[in-house]
């Protein structure tokens, strides 16, 4: 698996939805991405790539799209 | 601790307050108590009449009230308020009126504001219920969310 892949599963698995939703996912777009469903999915990127996000980054992860980004910091290449 | 340090770490009151005392914690780790069941609790006369026994939901709120005591006694927690997001149950046996329920919660993971655990509550010496749970301080989780 990819680390898009890899990266996709964690948002499809957490948040229990369809690949198809991904691209235009935010923060607070669907019911299960709210305040628990935003750390559940902050651990299960963490465990799934063994890194741990800071702070900031967390408040910033707002998007699957940007999430993208922030990851880079991580030296995690999403593609 | 004593019913009074109790309030300092749980901010439930009486009639609500499901807990009568903390006989162990350890911060971040466990904590272990009881409620003594009187036989003038506000619920016992109606639930149910002829038959008084202890409603789940509040077996439950006891579990859940007690793990909370596992976290507000971390360093900078005191006197937080806790929310709960999602419990699940199973009932096993009656409480009633006279009894001690004892109740034992242990903590499976706390980051980031948000507590799993799972707690057990006995009466009698045998189980009366056991939850996974989880909870939350708001103060703490807020700060790692996304800024609208």
């Amino acid at each position: 698996m990819n680390n898009l892949e890899k990266y996709s599963k964690v948002f499809t698995k957490t948040f229990s939805i369809d690949k198809s939703m991904l691209k235009k996912l935010k923060y607070q777009s669907i019911p299960e991405w709210d305040s628990v469903g935003h750390m559940s999915m902050i651990s299960a990127l963490e465990d799934t790539f063994k890194i741990t996000i800071e702070m900031d980054d967390i408040i910033d992860f707002s998007s699957f799209e940007f999430g993208k980004k922030i990851l880079k910091k991580y030296k995690v290449i999403i593609k | 601790m004593n019913s009074k340090e109790l309030l300092e770490y749980q901010p439930n009151r009486p009639p609500f307050l499901m807990i009568d005392y903390v006989t162990k914690v350890l911060p971040g780790k466990f904590a272990e108590g009881y409620k003594k069941l009187i036989k003038t609790e506000w619920y016992f006369p109606i639930h149910f009449p002829g038959n008084p026994n202890m409603p789940g939901a509040l077996q439950l709120e006891a579990l859940a009230q007690m793990l909370t005591v596992a976290i507000t006694t971390l360093p900078g927690n005191r006197g937080k308020v806790t929310h709960a997001i999602s419990h699940k149950v199973k009932f096993k046996k009656e409480v009633k009126p006279g009894r001690k329920f004892i109740i034992k919660t242990k903590v499976n993971f706390w980051n980031r504001g948000i507590c799993r655990g799972i707690g057990i509550g006995f009466t009698d010496g045998d189980i009366a219920c056991e939850a996974e749970m989880t909870i939350t301080i708001p103060d703490i989780l807020d700060k790692f969310l996304p800024k609208k």
